[in-house]
């Protein structure tokens, strides 16, 4: 075995699996199907797929979870640098790979930053000075220095997810394993962390596998896809391969700027934006050239000359908030303290002034810690605010980011009985559901029975008066689900519910939202239409925004249209 | 918002003192619960975890494990008076109730029944007590050299209690947010539901600590690098001063530690001998007699005493002691003016 204390970086496939076919305890079908896949060293690969392809248990199987952790039947080999990770188990591999989970919140064991960037380290027996210093690095390069001292149950999803990444990193793995890392990032963090991912892989020669349901952030990054469907490898090759092959296998796999290709009829597909722009400069289509984003409703955070101005923009984009009959919510001046480590108290929204009118789907944005999780649970009354009012036309119903915590009884049934859980039932699309146990629904079913809980009891008839919020609902799910979800949100809004839906997702916001509230740091920064403040934008902006860099042109569809109209420029 | 029981560094000695201490001291507690059923010791030993618990600074944890541990003993004594008919002293009889038969209300069955509460009750505060003042981190690194091969009972051991805090949190918050026609969330279905979500996600973190090598052969720190970091747990170090002993956080060493080796074995000798001594003099059935002698009252006191093994002297004391040191010291040969 390779010296512990010096990760090995020999030559040869960091990762080999040949033939490999795995089913998990009690399972009648296998999740992994005659997979065999050889990763070369300083390879930076992506693993695509629907949810539930076998994306994960790919991972876990290199990384030695499967079958050490999970048991089950395993038949085929897998070497990880040379070492039988059959026989190894996740312990000894860890020397040689980094893995990173879908759900952060399992995947930190000690109580501080620093001490659990540190036990890896430790664990393999590196000596103190060289601790530190990996430490401070992995930090520096993950922009969480200041996180090192803070206990890690006061951190947020996106937080914990670096600090995951950083006790992943922090050994210098070999392989780097990373299941959805960005899903609960914010766009900037998301792309910063690719792009870390795709230095340290050319610089330090680490390899990477990284599954991903936002392909669009990430396939412009990678030497290589892979696809799997139903357990088995259904496409390995380049992108451009790639995209090629979703435009027939799969169209859920496809990215925004492929799709915008596709429906335009223009060759090759681009695997970013930059190809993407490149393709249609020479194909004739004139994009023009970046522009600061000035048609937008930006708030300043101070007072400033221009407020005056801007406060008139806010009234004319928040329309008739001020009518109390249309308001579902209406927040005044809203102000929210919170706890920051043991004694430091820190305001974590500012001011906060915001109306959603029934029947309208809002998308609240921003960075990670900027207070929309905060805001949510402000105004369903989870958390109290210090100053402001929140006046609810109609009651709310919250769904938080863990659907599974709704979810305590064994029957659909029993956790909604009598004529109002029927309704919600019906209302989310599980009313066929009333027998099943809640543990054997797929991720999206469970999703919709919570919101059922969510919103027994609080509709009038048919329609449902109040206001519906969510928070990162697209966690994990793949674009197929994600549009599901979008079809769940209309119908809400149509039932004449108000929509506030916190998420990172910017193609979600845009399938979803006419409008955009964007939070930073507490105050909120924007507030208008979605498609102008999805378009013009460098990270809340959607990949065809970015692409064609057209005022209010944010999907596939309305910038086919616009591309179409356009005319060409001669060469 | 945090659990009352999550752990929170302090400067204070019982989160100073290595885990091997801080467990030998309230485990001597615990021992002492289990061990004796007199009600005036078990009292003592109530007393000597609340006191340990508030020197330490847990304040909300000893709350919050009080107010449980005391629901908790409630319910057993009204249990344990309708299931128990045993007894002389008869203070209601019910007739007969399905399942239970003949029912009859006895102060003995009632006082069993208290003492049984008041030892789940202690036991209850010890832990919470140690939740809140044990670091877990160190408590995972002490037990790598026993539990290294099984991750999961490191685990449970060291991170069940604030896995299973915060996810009573999240689901307290669901709760809240069900709709008024969902049906309510009773303590039963939540209690279960938590239970079984702690224990997953306890496997999860398992997985993740097998993942950070914790079952690989513990290696010994290199000679040369040494470093000096503070005392409380969890401080980042990133001063290293060459010459002086490196110690890793599961290894740190307290200079409370031998107070609390001391006392818990103190508690323990007491106790023991205490025992052999008749200090546990306690029946239930059919006439309760409770012993108050003098071996029961020395063992009570002794124990109850122990609570304040976590006790500091505090800087202001310290000071006014230091300044009398300096002025006697000062006074001139003789003494006198």
């Amino acid at each position: 075995m390779a010296d512990l204390a010096t990760p090995s970086r020999a030559t040869g496939p960091a990762l080999h699996l040949g033939d490999v076919t795995y089913s998990y305890p009690t399972a009648t079908t296998p999740a992994l199907c005659d997979v065999s896949l050889n990763l070369s060293s300083g390879e930076f690969a992506l693993l695509a797929g629907r949810s539930a392809s076998g994306k994960s248990t790919l991972l876990c199987a290199a990384c030695g979870l499967v079958p050490h952790f999970h048991g089950g039947e395993i038949v085929g080999r897998i070497e990880v640098a040379g070492i039988d990770a059959i026989a190894a188990g996740p312990g000894e591999l860890a020397a040689v790979v980094g893995y990173v989970a879908q759900d952060p919140e399992t995947q930190v064991v000690s109580t501080t930053v620093s001490a659990e960037i540190e036990l890896p380290l430790e664990m393999r027996g590196d000596p103190p000075a060289s601790r530190a210093r990996a430490i401070e690095e992995v930090a520096l390069a993950l922009a969480i220095p200041h996180l090192l001292d803070r206990a890690v149950d006061t951190l947020s999803g996106g937080e914990l997810q670096r600090v995951a990444l950083a006790a992943a990193l922090v050994t210098r793995p070999r392989l780097v394993l990373l299941d959805e890392p960005t899903s609960q990032l914010d766009p900037v963090a998301g792309d910063e962390l690719i792009w870390l991912l795709r230095r340290l892989n050319e610089e330090w020669g680490v390899t990477v596998l990284l599954a991903e349901h936002r392909l669009e952030r990430c396939l412009a990054a990678a030497d290589r896809v892979i696809a799997m469907s139903a357990g088995a490898i259904a496409f390995d090759g380049a992108p451009g391969s790639f995209l090629t092959w979703a435009q027939g296998a799969d169209s859920a796999l496809e990215t925004p700027a492929a799709k915008l290709f596709s429906l335009v009829g223009i060759e090759p597909l681009p695997v970013g934006v930059r190809a993407a722009r490149e393709t249609l400069a020479s194909s004739g289509h004139r994009v023009e050239a970046s522009r600061t984003p000035s048609s937008l409703n930006f708030f300043g955070r101070e007072e400033s000359a221009g407020r005056g101005r801007i406060a008139e923009k806010v009234q004319d984009v928040r329309g008739g908030s001020g009518s109390p009959s249309t308001a579902a919510i209406a927040v005044r001046d809203l102000w929210v303290e919170m706890r920051r480590g043991d004694d430091e108290r820190r305001d974590v929204l500012r001011g906060i002034d915001l109306a959603v009118e029934k029947g309208k789907r809002v998308a609240l944005m921003g960075r990670n810690g900027a207070g929309k999780s905060t805001l949510l649970r402000t105004l369903a009354g989870l958390t109290n605010a210090v100053r402001g009012k929140v006046e609810l036309a109609s009651g709310i119903a919250l769904l938080t980011q863990n659907p599974g915590d709704y979810l305590v009884r064994e029957r659909v049934g029993d956790e909604l009985p009598g004529e109002p859980g029927t309704a919600a039932l019906e209302i989310v699309g599980m009313a066929h559901a009333l027998e099943a146990d809640p543990r054997d629904l797929s991720g999206g079913e469970r999703q919709r029975l919570a919101l059922a809980i969510a919103l027994a009891g609080r509709m009038d008839g048919d329609a449902l008066p109040g206001l519906v919020a969510l928070d990162e609902p697209t966690r994990g799910m793949d674009r197929a689900r994600k549009e599901d979800l979008v079809g769940l949100i209309s119908d809400l809004a149509e039932r004449g519910a108000g929509l506030l839906v916190a998420t990172h997702d910017v193609e979600f916001a845009a399938a979803f939202a006419e409008r955009v509230v964007l939070l930073g740091d507490g105050v909120i920064i924007a507030d208008g239409p979605a498609r102008e403040v999805l378009s013009g934008g460098w990270y809340f902006a959607t990949e065809v925004a970015r692409v064609l860099d057209l005022p209010g042109v944010i999907t596939p569809e309305q910038g086919a249209a616009a591309l179409r109209q356009k005319p060409r420029t001669e060469h | 918002m945090r659990s009352p029981f999550a752990y929170i560094p302090r400067p204070r000695p019982l989160q100073l003192a290595s885990p091997g201490a801080a467990v030998a001291y309230l485990g001597s507690l615990i021992v002492v619960a289990f061990l004796y059923s007199n009600p005036i010791v078990l009292l003592a030993v109530g007393l000597a975890v609340v006191i340990a618990g508030r020197l330490a600074g847990a304040h909300a944890a000893v709350r919050a494990a009080l107010w449980m541990g005391l629901t908790l003993a409630a319910l057993i004594v009204v249990v344990n008076a309708l299931v128990v008919s045993r007894g002389e002293t008869v203070l209601a009889r019910l007739g007969e109730w399905p399942l239970f038969g003949q029912v009859d209300v006895t102060l003995e069955a009632i006082l069993a029944g208290f003492v049984l509460g008041l030892r789940a009750a202690v036991v209850m505060v010890g832990f919470a007590v140690y939740s809140a003042c044990v670091d877990p981190d160190r408590v995972l690194r002490a037990l790598r050299p026993i539990a290294g091969r099984s991750a999961l009972t490191a685990t449970l051991v060291s991170r069940l209690v604030p896995v299973a805090a915060a996810d009573a949190a999240r689901l307290r918050d669901a709760a809240r947010l069900r709709g008024p026609g969902a049906a309510p969330v009773g303590r039963a279905p939540l209690a279960r539901r938590l239970l079984a979500g702690s224990l997953d996600r306890a496997v999860d973190v398992a997985a993740t600590l097998e993942l950070r090598g914790y079952s690989l052969e513990p290696h010994r720190p290199a000679a040369g690098a040494t470093f000096s970091g503070s005392e409380t747990s969890g401080k980042r170090c990133t001063r290293w001063v060459p010459g002086r002993r490196h110690q890793v956080i599961g290894r740190r060493r307290s200079r409370y530690d031998r107070r609390f080796y001391a006392v818990g074995l103190a508690v323990l000798v007491v106790a023991i001998v205490g025992k052999a001594l008749g200090a546990d003099a306690f029946s239930e059935y059919p006439a309760t007699e409770i012993g108050t002698g003098a071996a029961t009252l020395a063992v009570a006191a002794l124990v109850a005493l122990s609570g304040f093994a976590p006790w500091r002297r505090s800087a202001r004391t310290h000071s006014a002691l230091t300044k009398r040191r300096i002025a006697s010291n000062s006074l001139p040969a003789g003494g006198g003016i």
